[in-house]
């Protein structure tokens, strides 16, 4: 479904993704982790062009996203984005947040996404709070509604970014809660996130990214337990004292 | 004496509305296109180009560093040498829209560079295009932005429309000049000139005000 060859991006002088190689198969749940900056908010940014890099090649459900003629518009539709900061439209309800897409896009008819907005915000249970605005939401059902929103246009993979990290703590389990249900529903899923519990409840695979370098790809177990790299044991120390 | 000169002004008071109405029609006509071009080059000034973004940069640097007679003297009596014969009034509107246009390009772009760049990506992330992005997500929240310093503009521009009595358009300004010629009484005259520019543009102040207030609301709620 994902599949990066040696992909390499700078952001002017600083080399920020070193010879990426790594492929998600549909239906694979992905964690991706390692200390800041260390490029993998980057990496997954890719996977709907956020950001271009350089050199390599990137297929994503077999558009080749090297290839700068690829219409990102019509593949970013099948590719739902949850960002850490939410960033929902502050100027709509949490219903319209979530039928923009589906109407404008899909363009299906009204009728139908708000039957599908009702649809996905009670999967996130969030049902009774279609017409409250993001500003009257706490963090964590804000969150739910950018998953809801993500959702709503039944996209292939689901790409998150350090999801909970902007939560308070009593809030992030309400939405790993989400998270988890989607991914045991069969979702692809790629998940930059710190949160070891998810990552050995759902995850098949955990990534350990450095200083742009992928260094070791494993199951949640072998990885939390027996690191291979002396780079993830000390940032996997860190993690579990924090 | 004065009461004769105050009847002789009320006799000629429609000569006034007709002053007046030349005032709204030039700059009614050069806001509507003021808007119409300050959104898009606005939009554009915002955006990625930065090449484009520059060049209008340019033209509103020079639009704002020179004096508005100036410029409406080079549209009046320049272009013509360069064979572009105009009439006093579409002189009159270009220039005012191309003034009109330069203040309103920073206002649109300030207010949609002021909206966060995470909008952007979750309007794209969600699939839609470039023109969507702008028109569903990121100009209905740049409007609070935009909206009160926007109807502000508007009173400049209906002052502004008072200078080009100079290439002859018969509008409020030019009908006072030619009335203090024959009522001299100039405090008497202007008073009216006065009054009647108020008109117009007390009920914008009045809906620039209110926006300002009802936007510092909304703020909060965004």
């Amino acid at each position: 479904m994902i599949k990066f060859k040696d992909v390499n991006k700078w952001f002017g002088k600083l080399h920020v993704l070193k010879d990426v190689n790594l492929q998600v198969a549909a239906g694979e749940v992905v964690v991706i982790c390692g200390p800041s900056g260390s490029g993998k908010s980057t990496l997954i940014r890719c996977i709907n062009r956020l950001e271009k890099f350089q050199k390599g090649e990137l297929f994503v459900d077999n558009f080749p996203l090297h290839d700068h003629s690829t219409n990102i518009t019509n593949l970013r539709a099948e590719i739902g984005f949850v960002f850490q900061q939410f960033h929902l439209y502050p100027h709509m309800t949490a219903l319209e947040n979530v039928t923009l897409a589906p109407i404008n896009v899909r363009k299906i008819n009204k009728t139908d996404a708000v039957k599908l907005g009702h649809e996905k915000l009670a999967r996130v249970g969030l049902s009774d709070k279609a017409d409250s605005y993001p500003s009257q939401l706490s963090g964590g059902q804000q969150q739910r509604v950018a998953i809801a929103r993500g959702l709503a246009m039944s996209p292939k993979i689901m790409l998150f970014d350090e999801p909970t990290s902007a939560l308070d703590p009593e809030m992030i389990g309400e939405v790993l809660d989400v998270m988890v249900q989607l991914a045991r529903d069969g979702m692809t899923m790629c998940v930059v996130t710190h949160e070891m519990e998810f990552a050995r409840q759902v995850a098949h695979r955990v990534i350990f990214m450095d200083q742009g370098e992928l260094l070791e790809s494993g199951s949640p177990d072998q990885f939390f337990d027996n690191p291979r790299t002396d780079r993830a044991a000390v940032f996997i120390g860190k993690i579990l004292t924090h | 004496m004065i009461a004769h000169y105050l009847q002789r002004l009320v006799e000629i008071f429609p000569f006034f509305l007709k002053g007046l109405w030349m005032t709204v029609a030039v700059s009614g006509l050069s806001l509507i296109l003021s808007t119409i071009f300050g959104f898009l080059l606005g939009t554009l000034r915002a955006g990625n180009s930065r090449i484009l973004s520059g060049v209008i940069g340019i033209y509103v640097s020079f639009i704002r560093g020179t004096p508005f007679v100036v410029q409406i003297f080079i549209v009046f009596f320049i272009f013509p040498e360069w064979g572009i014969q105009l009439d006093a009034f579409p002189a009159a509107i270009i220039s005012l829209s191309v003034l009109g246009t330069a203040f309103l390009c920073e206002i649109v772009a300030g207010g949609i560079k002021a909206v966060e760049k995470g909008q952007w990506e979750a309007a794209a992330s969600s699939g839609l295009g470039p023109i969507q992005q702008l028109r569903l997500v990121i100009l209905p929240q740049a409007m609070q932005t935009i909206l009160p310093p926007l109807v502000g503009q508007y009173v400049l521009l209906i002052k502004d429309s008072s200078v080009v009595s100079v290439i002859g358009v018969i509008e409020l300004t030019r009908v006072g000049w030619m009335t203090v010629v024959r009522i001299p009484e100039g405090l008497m005259v202007f008073t009216l000139v006065g009054i009647l520019y108020f008109s117009i543009s007390y009920p914008l102040i009045r809906l620039s005000n209110n926006l300002e207030r009802r936007m510092a609301v909304e703020q909060v709620r965004l």
